[in-house]
């Protein structure tokens, strides 16, 4: 039995493919229901990946076709079935069939409806894709197929300048991580024995030992380079809140749980070749420590919903990469264990949130800010619970799944800071892991807060006299006119043209009921594979996992205890702060302004990047333009010109009609000739 | 008698073959008189045709002198032809000139002008000099002259 | 060739071309003063005396004499041909050129092409040239017969080539003439006729090479000087059996390109219709 999954593995993939073909073709026909046949292929997806989960074995793989066979490069279609593979896979697409089934009920009316789905289901054969490969050059693949659904899922309202501008922004911003991507597989073709870029060759012991000293370093490095672009961190997290343009279901879906987590995915499979450099493990710790604690800064003043819940998710994203940068010397193995499981149970509950959130816009009639709207909680009641399950989660309240991820992560950082204090790095970790104390509570203070500000206080419903509401727009859409928009904090309606007819009404079931069930596993997934060790043994089934370090570590009881209080300590702040009209947090902007204002501009790295970064481009832009125009546009005339100026002003006067004259020049051609050829 | 022609009259023939084609060519380029150009032409050919019989003989055969018959043929039916051409251009425009005769030129280039201002100043016949001037006698001095009767002078 | 004769030919081209520069028609159609003519005279008279020294006459004195006198004069012939401002003088000194020609035939052996030369070149063909003129110049010089289109180009081009001409020639070696006794004349006469033959390495060239079949052509019998017992043939005996029976379709073809040639020359100027009695005789039947 486990045979027939590893050997049919490929219909993961191809099943959303599929239904992503026929929803595109047959747009037409299909039109309103073209959300049956993608989500009836993610959801078969997803039973095949159950069966999968059961059959996961280190060594399984199975080659399903033939792609380069170059003669130094052969590169064959394969798909690898082990621990951390079947995870993710079965994590994807449940999460993804939960999301197009709320999709099916949000996009109701779209005009692109079948595009989105089509979108979707390609979307979804890219992530799987993407986790099944077993060769670099393949994942590299399927990464540039995510972010190409990315791309176009962010801009799938393309006729709003804002939208396509972050479309824009989040692909060339992963192009800059998918360069170091690339140069990574160039060396690890150069040093690989056989030239064999599949994971089952790299990862092994004897290719390890082989690697020369600069690849040890250089390697990992580059790899982490691509994961900080595509996991968003710094310091290239710019795209992931403008990223927010697109419809809330691909915000959930893409930007929450799936493919932003293919960055910690691509670095948990290297970990044996990352562990080979523990200054570039120090160097992933510390950047996921600065992001998360920057992203949560900025998190706080945030006033747009799922703006909050954007840098949550790339300050989430920090604590991952936090984890794996702490898997130094014997803490390897946990620190990948946590990594994993905080994505594992971050993917349900920010994608609960991200789902609620559109629940809410969807509400209010795109209305997105929270300033316009407020005490929901008994008009938006799934909701309204749903969005509480999420926040608690996210905050890391025993007994949701937040709690378990979060503390096993903290629990990897205090190890680490144990284990590597041999080799000097000790108070890094340390640091960090009171840091990564601190950026919990503020998670659950901005987290509460966004609770509050929603669900709590008296009933508002947004209304066109609200003093944040847009003025109307004179010409298109925010039109900066610069390729990468500085995306204001205070973002307007986020509209497609839904039309206003149904704010205040709640949810249809169609999108509750994913809710439902995400809440569910909110609930449940941290208690049910954490303490149990299930999640830890399932991924102990992975290649390569036994190449790293591992030792003993317990449950540390005082780790759970301060994070716990720090989680209670934000929701309590937050709530004595916005449950009810209370003016502190105003006098608090007022007396802090600089700093205020600082986060709500998101540090101006915007700006930063804008004048560092796109200015010198389009500088450079325009010194291309001018050599080309003048120099290579000029020589190509010169050379078209050429043979006029030839014929007209130099030949054709010599063109008199006078035959003597024609035969005297013949006849000197002759005579020159001549003399030239006997004289030399 | 047996005559030898060797190689050294062989370049004499061709010498002389190659001044004959080099002074028609000579005519032939710089002449503007249709019949004087075609002149020209037909001493081009006397200088190929010595050259051919200069040849022959030198070969010691006769393929030289019945190329040159043929080449008698080729001149004389290219001189008729050349002939009725002229005619013809003449008729159109009464005038041997070949400076008439320039249409096929290049768009866009002046025609060459047929006079020049100072040739049509110029007289046909050479002038003579001072050295022509009749010799008068100075002035007040009685000339010479045997005293004739006067009917004498009549004749 | 050596350094001397190399001067004495750029010299002779030398005075030639200035000479002949001098002796044409100016361009612009300007009178030229006797004195320059007569520089012009004496500048080529001196080019020809250097001229006359890359001959080398043949040996028999007479043959020699008329040698040097057709030769000058047909060389003076064609200069005067060439630069005389009056198109009849052209014409007539063309006729001198020709004669000399004909001369210089005869010395080569060629009596009938000789005697043909004279016919229809001086008899036929400067006949109707000298028509035509009359016809149409009968004022006798015009304005276009005083001046020359680009002389000096003309004369550049011309010595240029002359002058490569004389670097090709001049240095043939000339060869010994052999002792007049007759067993070394013969054998020198028979060198003479294979001189064709090795000249070509006939026999070194490949079965199936064009060259082969036409070198074997004019290396026939009917084609050679001399008979197959070694005396010569008569001029015009020799001239027919090669004519008739090595060249049969040339002669066939030349009468046809004559015919044609006559047609043509009747067709281009235009015959008029004839006037049958009863029509009138109008411009309006013509066909120009």
């Amino acid at each position: 039995m486990s045979g027939f999954f590893v050997q049919n593995v490929w219909m993961i993939p191809c099943l959303p493919l599929a239904g992503a073909l026929i929803a595109a073709v047959g747009a037409r026909r299909l039109r309103e229901s073209s959300h049956v046949p993608v989500v009836a292929g993610i959801v078969l997806a997803f039973l095949v990946s159950l069966g999968a989960l059961f059959s996961a074995n280190p060594e399984a793989t199975t080659v399903v076709a033939r792609w380069l066979s170059i003669s130094n490069l052969e590169v064959p279609i394969e798909f690898r079935v082990d621990g951390l593979t079947t995870m993710m896979l079965s994590m994807v697409t449940f999460v993804s069939s939960l999301v197009a089934i709320f999709a099916a009920g949000y996009m109701a009316g779209d005009p692109g409806y079948p595009r989105f789905f089509a979108l979707i289901g390609l979307f979804v054969f890219s992530m799987t894709g993407l986790v099944l490969s077993n060769n670099y050059m393949l994942t590299y693949v399927f990464w540039e197929g995510v972010g190409v659904c990315s791309y176009l899922l962010i801009g799938y309202w393309h006729t709003r300048p804002a939208a396509a501008a972050a479309a824009m922004k989040a692909f060339l911003v992963n192009r800059i991580g998918d360069f170091g991507f690339a140069i990574a597989i160039f060396w690890l073709w150069a040093v690989v024995p056989g030239h064999d870029l599949s994971y089952g060759n790299i990862l092994s012991e004897s290719t390890l030992g082989a690697l020369p000293e600069a690849a040890r370093v250089g390697i990992p490095l580059l790899l982490f380079w691509a994961a900080t672009a595509k996991s968003a961190q710094i310091p290239l997290y710019v795209w992931l809140p403008d990223a927010m343009e697109g419809p809330t279901p691909v915000s959930a879906l893409i930007h929450a749980a799936t493919m932003v987590t293919a960055g910690v995915y691509l670095i948990a499979r290297s970990m044996p070749l990352i562990a080979l450099a523990p200054g570039v493990q120090v160097l992933i710790a510390v950047t996921g420590c600065a992001t998360a604690l920057l992203s949560a800064s900025i998190a706080l003043t945030q006033n747009d919903l799922k703006r909050v819940m954007a840098y949550s998710t790339v300050s989430q994203l920090g604590y991952m990469f936090m984890a794996l940068g702490a898997g130094v010397s014997d803490v390897a193995q946990l620190a990948v264990v946590a990594a994993m499981f905080h994505l594992f149970t971050h993917a349900f509950f920010k994608a609960l949130l991200f789902l609620a959130s559109g629940s809410v816009m969807h509400a209010m009639g795109d209305v997105i800010d929270m300033r316009r709207f407020g005490g929901l909680r008994h008009r938006l009641p799934f909701t309204h619970l749903t969005f509480a399950v999420g926040g608690l989660a996210l905050a890391g309240i025993f007994p949701l799944a937040g709690f378990f991820s979060k503390d096993e992560i903290l629990l990897a950082l205090k190890s680490a800071s144990h284990s590597a204090a041999g080799l000097g790095w000790g108070w890094v970790y340390a640091l960090i892991y009171w840091v990564a104390l601190l950026t919990a509570f503020m998670t659950a203070f901005y987290t509460a807060r966004a609770y509050f500000m929603t669900f709590w206080g008296p009933e508002k419903l947004p209304s066109p006299d609200d003093p944040e509401a847009p003025r109307p727009e004179p010409g298109p859409g925010h039109g900066h006119g610069d390729a990468l928009p500085h995306g204001a904090g205070q973002d307007e309606n986020h509209g497609h043209d839904h039309g206003h007819d149904h704010v205040g009404q709640k949810s249809p079931p169609i999108m509750t009921f994913p809710l439902l069930i995400l809440a569910g596993c909110a609930i449940l997934a941290g208690i049910l594979f954490g303490p149990t060790h299930l999640f830890e043994h399932h991924l102990h089934a992975t290649l390569g996992f036994e190449l790293l370090g591992h030792g003993e570590h317990g449950f540390d009881l005082a780790t759970a205890l301060i994070s716990t209080i720090a989680g209670l300590l934000g929701i309590g702040l937050a709530y004595r702060f916005y449950a009810s009209e209370s003016p502190v947090p105003g006098q608090l902007a007022t007396r802090f302004r600089p700093l205020y204002e600082a986060s709500l501009n998101k540090f101006s790295v915007d700006e930063v990047y804008d004048w560092v970064v796109v200015k010198t481009t389009k500088a450079l832009a325009v010194v291309c333009e001018f050599l080309d125009i003048y120099l290579v546009d000029q020589l190509v005339i010169g050379i078209a010109k050429l043979p006029r100026k030839l014929g007209k002003d130099l030949l054709a006067g010599y063109q008199n009609g006078l035959i003597q004259f024609y035969a005297a020049v013949s006849a000197l051609g002759v005579a020159v000739l001549l003399f030239i050829l006997l004289l030399f | 008698m047996i005559d030898v022609f060797t190689l050294d009259l062989l370049r004499n023939y061709l010498l002389a073959g190659a001044a004959l084609f080099i002074l028609g060519m000579l005519g032939f380029l710089s002449r503007r008189n249709l019949i004087v150009m075609f002149l020209s032409a037909e001493m081009m050919l006397q200088g190929t045709a010595l050259t051919l019989v200069a040849f022959g003989r030198y070969h010691g055969n006769l393929t030289g002198q019945v190329f040159t018959i043929v080449i008698l043929t080729v001149a004389a039916c290219e001189a008729s032809i050349a002939l009725a051409l002229i005619v013809i251009l003449y008729n159109q425009r009464s005038s041997l000139d070949v400076t008439l005769w320039q249409d096929i030129r290049e768009e866009g280039v002046p025609a060459t002008p047929q006079m020049q201002e100072e040739a049509e100043a110029e007289p046909i016949e050479p002038v003579p000099g001072p050295e022509s001037y009749p010799i008068l006698t100075p002035a007040g001095i009685e000339p010479a002259h045997p005293v004739q009767p006067w009917l004498e002078r009549r004749k | 060739m050596s350094t001397g004769q190399v001067i004495l030919a750029t010299l002779v081209v030398l005075l030639g071309a200035g000479g002949s520069y001098l002796l044409l028609p100016h361009r612009h159609g300007a009178t030229r003063s006797r004195n320059v003519h007569a520089a012009g005279a004496v500048l080529v008279s001196l080019g020809l005396l250097g001229f006359l020294t890359f001959w080398s006459p043949p040996s028999p004195f007479l043959a020699g004499l008329f040698f040097y006198l057709f030769s000058i004069g047909a060389l003076v012939g064609g200069l005067l041909t060439v630069t005389s401002r009056n198109p009849i003088y052209s014409a007539l000194w063309f006729a001198s050129v020709v004669l000399s020609t004909a001369g210089l035939f005869l010395l080569a052996g060629a009596q009938f092409l000789a005697a043909g030369t004279v016919i229809v070149y001086a008899g036929a063909i400067i006949v109707t040239f000298l028509f035509v003129i009359m016809l149409a110049q009968m004022e006798g010089k015009a304005l276009y017969d005083r001046a020359a289109r680009a002389p000096a180009s003309a004369t550049f081009t011309c010595f240029l080539l002359f002058w490569c001409l004389l670097y090709i020639l001049g240095p043939l070696h000339p060869q010994q003439a052999p002792e007049t006794s007759e067993g070394h004349a013969q054998q020198f006469a028979e060198k003479s006729l294979v001189r064709g033959r090795n000249l070509a390495d006939f026999y070194r060239l490949p079965e199936n090479h064009p060259g082969r079949a036409v070198l074997a052509h004019s290396q026939r019998p009917t084609s050679a000087l001399r008979d197959a017992s070694g005396a010569e043939k008569p001029d015009v005996a020799g001239l027919g059996e090669a004519l008739y029976s090595d060249h049969l379709v040339t002669v066939e073809l030349a009468g046809t390109l004559l015919f044609v040639a006559l047609i043509a020359a009747v067709a281009i100027t235009g015959p008029k219709r004839p006037v049958r009695p009863g029509e009138p005789a109008g411009d309006a039947a013509l066909k120009t």
